[in-house]
């Protein structure tokens, strides 16, 4: 019936628990279910577009059908509104391009978690916070967004931990990491900007990263010493990135960012020096041959592998990807490592447009 | 599994080994993509940080299942 | 009044596709070996290799490397491993 929520009807007894319910069906990701209502289904179901059993995508590793009905649900569940709803089908849509890797991304024993950063006015118009706390809670929109992409990626991708997702630790950012990028406080040209979209597009961006690893530097009072930081975050053998290379995310905080601008570094400055500066010796990757001798082949060729040979983090500044995020008050940036050459981060357009110039978030239009 | 279901459905018979913590995740697999039939030879978990003995040790134990995923023999364990 | 609930899993549709027809003996096949480049995965399949070779008379014994363990093979390696075996054995998923 147009207009209307299509499910098989299923019902429950008056007077029921429905948050118990829910939790009994095993549809949780461990926080109460908002229990859906056939007019916030029909609510959700129009900012979608209609037609409930249209097809959006379907989830790894389950490859469920993820049908703008059960987004729908989904989305409800998670406490999302409908202004909500075109940032999630984007983020998922985005996530199930072929070179995310989703599939991967699910059962990893890493922590991996798909992170959405999104840019343009879709956030504000959503209520997205990129701002103070903007990777913490209390703003509706970032909570809720990225929970509904968990609450897909659990009950339509059937991602469960023990069961398909073999994270050894997980992170909570498979509660919701979903933020947008601070643009207004932002001296710099927004992310999506740098890849050839105009300011007045909106996108999002996914990644599948690490939990954000915070880089303090309340002494610098120029480019160089505030990068430095980075720098010192990034050269460590202990995260994924430096192990299995691929990209990684900055996130710099408006104090850092303004002191970075005076100077008048640009994006491009900052990538190529955080890139140029960072990196391990092989001899920390090869455990010094003590178990056996190392080669690594998810290093590129072109690294040496001799014992003092310096391994960048990631091959290329491309491989970074910059934004200015968080509150005003607080000389604090993060470092956010990815999960390694398996997966490439995903850009898109929120209704699906390209972008002006040729995009090379992956680095693939690199010769 | 999927490039085991891959070179099966073009004619191929695959014997594809997993370990015992995989079997699951390699059951959902063939569901999704339409070949129940594909059973998969089952080795112990670990593999990634046995000894070159005990990795001997296991691909002793799974040569008879790969021939017996071959010839149709192999029965779900 | 009765509650609605709903089920936010969709629905998992596949058509059952059918897998290769079995073999008999071994003697005179082509065997492919496909490692998915996990750790590990190619010390067992080299062992397994030798194993298979000393028990059955091969026609030919091939050994394909996956580009990356975690993405599904590129379809050309697939195509060339149909092309060249008669059977093919694979690790790991771990």
């Amino acid at each position: 019936m147009p207009g209307r929520a299509y499910h098989r009807p299923m019902v429950v007894a008056e007077g029921t628990d429905l948050i118990e319910y829910y939790y009994e069906r095993g549809f949780s990701d461990g926080l109460p279910l908002v229990p859906p209502t056939p007019a916030k289904v029909d609510a959700m179901l129009a900012a979608l577009g209609g037609e409930p059993s249209r097809l959006e995508a379907r989830i790894p590793p389950r490859w469920g059908s993820l049908t703008r009905e059960v987004l729908a649900v989904n989305m409800v569940m998670a406490g999302c509104l409908p202004r909500h709803a075109r940032i999630v089908r984007a983020a998922l849509l985005a996530l199930v391009e072929p070179a995310f890797n989703l599939n991967g991304v699910q059962a990893t024993t890493h922590m991996a978690a798909p992170l959405l950063i999104v840019n343009g006015p879709a956030a504000k118009e959503a209520g997205m916070n990129g701002g103070c706390n903007a990777f913490g809670s209390g703003n509706r929109a970032n909570a809720t967004i990225g929970r509904a992409i968990r609450l897909v990626l659990l009950n339509v991708g059937g991602g469960w931990p023990g069961e398909l997702d073999k994270s050894t630790l997980g992170h909570p950012g498979k509660y919701t990491y979903a933020v947008c990028e601070n643009e207004q406080a932002s001296p710099f040209a927004p992310y999506h900007v740098e890849k050839g979209f105009q300011a007045g597009d909106s996108t999002v961006f996914v990644i599948a990263a690490e939990a954000p690893h915070s880089v303090v530097n309340h002494v610098s009072n120029d480019a160089e010493g505030i990068l430095d930081s980075i720098v010192s975050a990034m050269s460590t053998y202990a995260h994924n990135t430096a192990v299995a290379q691929g990209h990684c995310a900055v996130a710099i905080g408006p104090e850092h960012a303004a002191t970075i601008a005076k100077q008048g570094w640009k994006r491009n400055d900052i990538k190529s020096y955080l890139w140029m500066y960072s990196g391990n010796k092989f001899r920390e990757l090869a455990f010094e041959h003590r178990y056996g001798k190392v080669y690594n082949r998810n290093l590129p060729v072109w690294y040496k592998r001799e014992l003092d040979a310096r391994i960048p983090i990631v091959p290329s500044p491309e491989h970074i990807h910059l934004f200015m995020i968080g509150g005003e008050a607080g000389r604090f940036s993060a470092f956010i490592p990815g999960w390694g050459n398996m997966t490439n981060p995903v850009l898109r357009e929120i209704e699906g447009k390209a972008a002006d110039q040729p995009r090379c978030v992956d680095g693939t239009c690199l010769l | 599994m999927h490039d085991g279901i891959s070179l099966e459905s073009l004619g191929v018979p695959t014997a594809v080994i997993v370990t015992t913590e995989f079997v699951r995740e390699a059951k959902v697999q063939r569901a999704a993509l339409g070949m129940n039939a594909l059973v998969p030879v089952v080795i112990a978990h670990p593999l990634s940080s046995l000894t070159d003995e005990e990795i001997h040790a296991r691909a002793a134990k799974a040569l008879p299942d790969v021939v017996a995923a071959w010839q149709g023999k192999l029965g779900e364990g | 009044m009765n509650h609605p609930v709903y089920d936010p899993r969709g629905v998992v549709s596949a058509d059952e596709r059918p897998a290769a027809r079995r073999v008999g003996g071994l003697d005179g096949l082509r065997l492919g070996i496909l490692d998915n480049t996990k750790w590990n995965a190619n010390k067992l399949l080299r062992q397994l290799r030798d194993e298979l070779q000393a028990k059955h008379k091969f026609q030919s014994v091939s050994y394909y490397r996956k580009e990356s363990f975690s993405r599904f093979a590129d379809p050309k390696l697939i195509e060339t491993i149909r092309a060249e075996n008669d059977v093919v054995v694979t690790a790991i998923g771990d």
